[in-house]
C-alpha cells in the first residue's frame, strides 16, 4: 500500500506519459528500418506492431487490476514475497536505469551532432542533469503535467511531415505488399521496438485518478503513436523514391530539410530545438521510474538521493567510455534485446502466473 | 551558501557553452552563395565559388575565387586561404555543373559532401552550364543583383511558369537512384546575359543526352508535375503552317489554366504500353488567325489538340531514342505492372525505348478574350 494522495495523474497526463516515453530517437530512422526490411510496405508493419503493443499493454492492465493500489514493486512483494519483490524490483530499477541512461546519451548525442557540434557531450550530460534532477526529484504527477505541456508545444512538427506530402509522389507507396507479407512480418523485429514504453503502466496505473479508464487510455496512448509514426513514415517514403531511402541515415530529418519555406530556409534547425524537448519526455520517465523503484527497495519515499546518484554516475560514465556513433548502435541492439524480454515476454509471463495463482486459490477455497 | 551554488554552478557551465566563445561576425564570414564545378582543357576539376561581400566601402560587391582541386572538400583548403573571414558553405543557393563535366558520365559522387554534410541545405538549385562555368559566375546582373539572387529567381520563376525544371539537390538525388526515372536539370546559357535555354536530361548514369528547349519543356513538365503546383502563367505559341508575310504569322498563343494527365499502363507481348491521356482547359491570348474566333471554336479547337498531340509524340520519340525516362513512366509501371517492371528495372531506359507510347490531348477552351477577331 502507498499514499498517492496529491500524486494523482488524470488520464491525459497518463496518456502522453506513455506516449512521450514510447517516442525517442529510434524514430530519426524508424522509415529506413522498416524500408530495408520491408520496402515500401514497411508501414503496414508499423500498424501490427501497435496491434501486439496494444494487445500487451491490456495485459499490463489486467495484471494490475489485480492489485490496484501499489506499483509493479507492491503486486510482486504481494504474489512473491519481500525477498523475491526485491530483487524482481532491482532487476526492473537496473533495466529501466539502462533504458533511461541510453536515452539520456542518445539525447547528448543528438543535441552534439545537429545542434551545438563543438560542445563535448560530458558537458551536454552535466547541463542536462540540472533541469533533469529539478523535475525528476519530484512525484510523478509533475513528470506528467511535464510531459503534456511538452506534446503540445511540439505537436505542430507532425503538421509539417503532412505538409511534405504535396511535394512526394503517392505512386511509390504501390503496389501494396508487392513482395508480399514475408518481408513486412520481418519488419516486427523493429516496429514492436518502438512502442516500447508503455510498460511503464506497470507504475502508473496506481497514480492513475479513474483507474476504470486505464485500459482505453493505454489503447489510446498507443494509437497516438501509430499516428505519429505512420505519418512520419508515409513522409518519408512519398517524398524519397523506394532506391534511394535506405541511402540516408536519418530519413526524418531529410524530409525536413525539403520541405522550404519562403521566410525560412532551414526548417530543420528550428524543429531540432523542440525535437529535443520530445526526447527529454522519454528520458525523464524512464529515469523517475528507475530511481522510484532503487528507493522502494531501501524502503524509502524521496528519491532524490537515488536521482542524484544515477545523474552522477551518468556523467561519469560517459566520461570514461565516451560514446562513438559506432558503440551506440551496439548499445541500441543489446537494449533492444532486453527490452523484447521485458516489455513483451514479461508482461505475458507475470499474467499467466497471476491468473494461474487465481485459479489455485478459488480451488483451495473451495 | 546552499542557495548560491547552483546559480553559480548554472552560470559558470553556461559560460562554457560555444555561442560565448566562437562568434562568427557576418562581415568577417565569406557565405557561399554559388559553387561551380568545371573541367578544364586537361579534364582537371575546377571549382567556382562567389560569395557576396559585407563589409562598408567594399569596391565590389562580391569575391569570386576558383581554384584547380580533387573534390569540393579539397577545394575547401584553397578557398579558406584566400578568403579573409570563414567559409561557409551552408547557405549554397546554386550549384553549377559545366557541361563538360557531366557530359563524362559517373560524375554523381563529388557532389558526396553536400549530402553527406548535414550543413549543406539540400534545396541547392543545380544547374547544368552550356559553355563555361567561368563565364556564368563572371556575370554581373546590371540590376546589380547578386548574381545568386538573380539565378535562383530565374530559376523559381521559370519554373512556376512551366519552362523549366527546378532541380533541387535533393530532386537530382531522387531520380539518381530511382530506377523508374531519370535526372533533368536546369540549363542556362550565357550569351549576353545568363539566360535559362530549357532542361537538360541526363541518363541514369547522370551523363548528359540532350536537352530540351523552352516550349517542350512546358510540355514535358506538363506531363511530368501535372498535380504539384498550380499553372500560373503558361502560354504556348503555335507557329503557322505557312507563313505570309512579315506580320501574318498565323500564330496562336494561349494561357493554360489548368493540366491533368493521366497514364495508364499496361503489359503484353514483352512490351510495356503507356496510355497518356492529358487534358487541360486554355484561355487564348493572343491569335493572329484570320478567322472569325466564335464559329470556328471547333476547328482552332482541333488544331491546339493536333499539334499538342505532336509535340509529344516527338517528344517521346526524342526520349526514347535516348533510352533515357525523364517522365517517370518507370514510376508507374512500378506502381501498376510490379512483376513485370521488377523484370527490367536494371534497364528501365532500354525498356521504355521498346515500349507504345499513346498519347491523346483534349484542349477545353475556356475563353476567347474579349474580341472575337482582328483581322481585316
Amino acid at each position: 500500500m502507498m499514499n498517492v494522495q496529491g500524486k494523482q495523474i488524470s488520464i491525459v497526463q497518463y496518456i502522453l506519459l506513455i506516449h512521450g516515453v514510447q517516442v525517442g530517437v529510434g524514430v530519426l530512422t524508424l522509415p529506413r528500418d522498416v524500408a530495408e526490411k520491408a520496402g515500401t510496405d514497411g508501414w503496414i508493419g508499423i500498424i501490427i506492431g501497435w496491434f501486439i503493443a496494444t494487445i500487451t499493454s491490456l495485459i499490463i492492465i489486467q495484471i494490475m487490476k489485480k492489485y490496484p493500489n501499489g506499483t509493479i514493486l507492491d503486486l510482486l512483494k504481494h504474489y512473491f514475497g519481500k525477498w523475491a519483490a526485491k530483487v524482481g524490483g532491482g532487476i526492473l530499477a537496473v533495466y529501466f536505469g539502462l533504458l533511461a541512461l541510453y536515452s539520456f546519451i542518445t539525447e547528448a548525442m543528438f543535441i552534439q551532432a545537429w545542434v551545438l557540434p563543438r560542445v563535448s557531450i560530458f558537458l551536454l550530460l552535466i547541463l542536462l542533469s540540472i533541469p533533469s534532477y529539478l523535475l525528476v526529484r519530484n512525484n510523478i504527477q509533475i513528470i506528467g503535467r511535464y510531459s503534456v505541456v511538452v506534446f503540445l508545444m511540439t505537436i505542430w512538427i507532425l503538421v509539417l511531415y503532412v505538409y511534405s506530402f504535396k511535394e512526394g509522389q503517392i505512386l511509390n507507396l504501390l503496389p501494396l505488399l508487392k513482395e508480399g507479407w514475408q518481408p513486412v512480418v520481418k519488419t516486427l523485429k523493429i516496429s514492436i521496438i518502438i512502442y516500447v514504453g508503455f510498460d511503464i503502466a506497470f507504475y502508473l496505473y496506481p497514480f492513475l485518478e479513474k483507474k476504470e479508464n486505464a485500459s482505453i487510455g493505454v489503447v489510446i496512448a498507443n494509437t497516438i503513436t501509430m499516428i505519429a509514426y505512420l505519418i512520419i513514415t508515409l513522409g518519408a517514403f512519398v517524398v524519397f523514391s523506394p532506391d534511394e531511402i535506405t541511402k540516408f541515415n536519418e530519413p526524418t530529418i531529410t524530409v525536413l530539410k525539403v520541405i522550404e519555406l519562403t521566410f525560412i530556409e532551414r526548417l530543420e534547425i528550428v524543429v531540432f530545438a523542440f525535437y529535443i524537448f520530445v526526447m527529454s519526455t522519454k528520458v525523464l520517465p524512464l529515469m523517475f521510474v528507475s530511481v522510484f523503484s532503487t528507493s522502494w527497495i531501501f524502503g524509502k519515499v524521496d528519491h532524490s538521493k537515488p536521482l542524484f546518484w544515477f545523474l552522477v554516475i551518468s556523467v561519469i560514465y560517459v566520461l570514461l567510455f565516451p560514446p562513438s556513433v559506432r558503440m551506440d548502435l551496439i548499445l541500441a541492439k543489446e537494449i533492444h534485446r532486453i527490452s523484447y524480454l521485458f516489455s513483451y515476454v514479461f508482461p505475458i509471463c507475470l499474467w499467466g502466473y497471476v491468473l494461474i495463482h487465481g485459479l489455485m486459490k478459488r480451488r483451495s477455497l473451495n | 551558501m546552499k542557495r548560491c551554488v547552483l546559480p553559480l554552478l548554472c552560470v559558470s557551465l553556461l559560460m562554457m557553452l560555444t555561442s560565448c566563445g566562437y562568434q562568427v561576425p557576418l562581415e568577417d564570414t565569406t557565405i557561399v552563395f554559388v559553387l561551380g564545378i568545371d573541367l578544364d582543357e586537361d579534364n582537371n576539376l575546377i571549382f567556382y565559388e562567389s560569395s557576396p561581400v559585407f563589409s562598408k566601402g567594399a569596391k565590389s560587391q562580391r569575391d569570386i575565387y576558383h581554384t584547380k582541386a580533387d573534390t569540393i572538400r579539397d577545394s575547401r583548403k584553397f578557398f579558406d586561404a584566400v578568403t579573409g573571414g570563414e567559409v561557409s558553405a551552408a547557405k549554397i543557393q546554386i550549384l553549377l555543373l559545366g557541361k563538360r563535366v557531366v557530359e563524362h558520365g559517373d560524375w554523381f559522387p563529388i557532389l558526396d559532401t553536400m549530402y553527406r554534410n548535414s550543413n549543406f541545405s539540400i534545396n541547392t538549385r543545380v544547374v547544368i552550364v552550356d559553355g563555361q562555368v567561368s563565364d556564368v559566375v563572371n556575370y554581373n546582373p546590371e540590376s546589380n543583383a547578386l548574381l545568386a539572387v538573380y539565378l535562383k529567381n530565374d530559376i523559381d520563376k521559370n519554373h512556376k511558369r512551366t519552362r523549366t525544371e527546378k532541380g533541387t539537390l535533393q530532386q537530382l538525388h531522387s531520380e539518381f537512384f530511382d530506377k523508374g526515372v531519370t535526372p533533368a536539370l536546369a540549363n542556362v546559357k550565357k550569351g549576353k546575359k545568363v539566360e535559362v535555354t530549357g532542361t537538360a536530361l541526363l541518363n541514369n548514369r547522370g551523363k548528359y543526352v540532350d536537352s530540351l528547349d523552352l516550349s517542350e519543356s512546358t510540355l514535358y513538365l506538363f506531363l511530368k508535375h501535372n498535380r504539384k503546383h498550380q499553372i500560373s502563367y503558361t502560354t504556348i505559341t503555335i507557329p503557322a503552317e505557312k507563313e505570309e508575310g512579315i506580320f501574318h504569322k498565323n500564330d496562336l498563343s494561349f494561357e493554360v489554366k489548368t493540366v491533368k494527365s493521366k497514364v495508364k499502363t499496361s503489359h503484353d507481348e514483352d512490351r510495356f504500353k503507356f496510355d497518356v491521356k492529358i487534358s487541360m482547359s486554355v484561355a487564348i491570348l493572343e491569335s493572329l488567325l484570320p478567322v472569325d474566333m466564335i464559329s470556328h471554336e471547333k476547328e482552332i479547337k482541333k488544331t491546339i489538340e493536333d499539334r499538342l498531340k505532336t509535340g509529344y509524340e516527338e517528344l517521346f520519340k526524342k526520349v526514347q531514342g535516348h533510352k533515357i525516362d525523364p517522365f517517370g513512366f518507370g514510376i508507374y509501371a512500378r506502381a501498376y505492372q510490379y512483376e513485370e517492371f521488377k523484370k527490367v528495372e536494371d534497364n528501365w531506359g532500354q525498356a521504355l525505348s521498346e515500349a507504345d507510347i499513346n498519347v491523346t490531348v483534349e484542349v477545353d477552351i475556356k475563353s476567347m478574350g474579349t474580341v472575337n477577331d482582328t483581322s481585316k
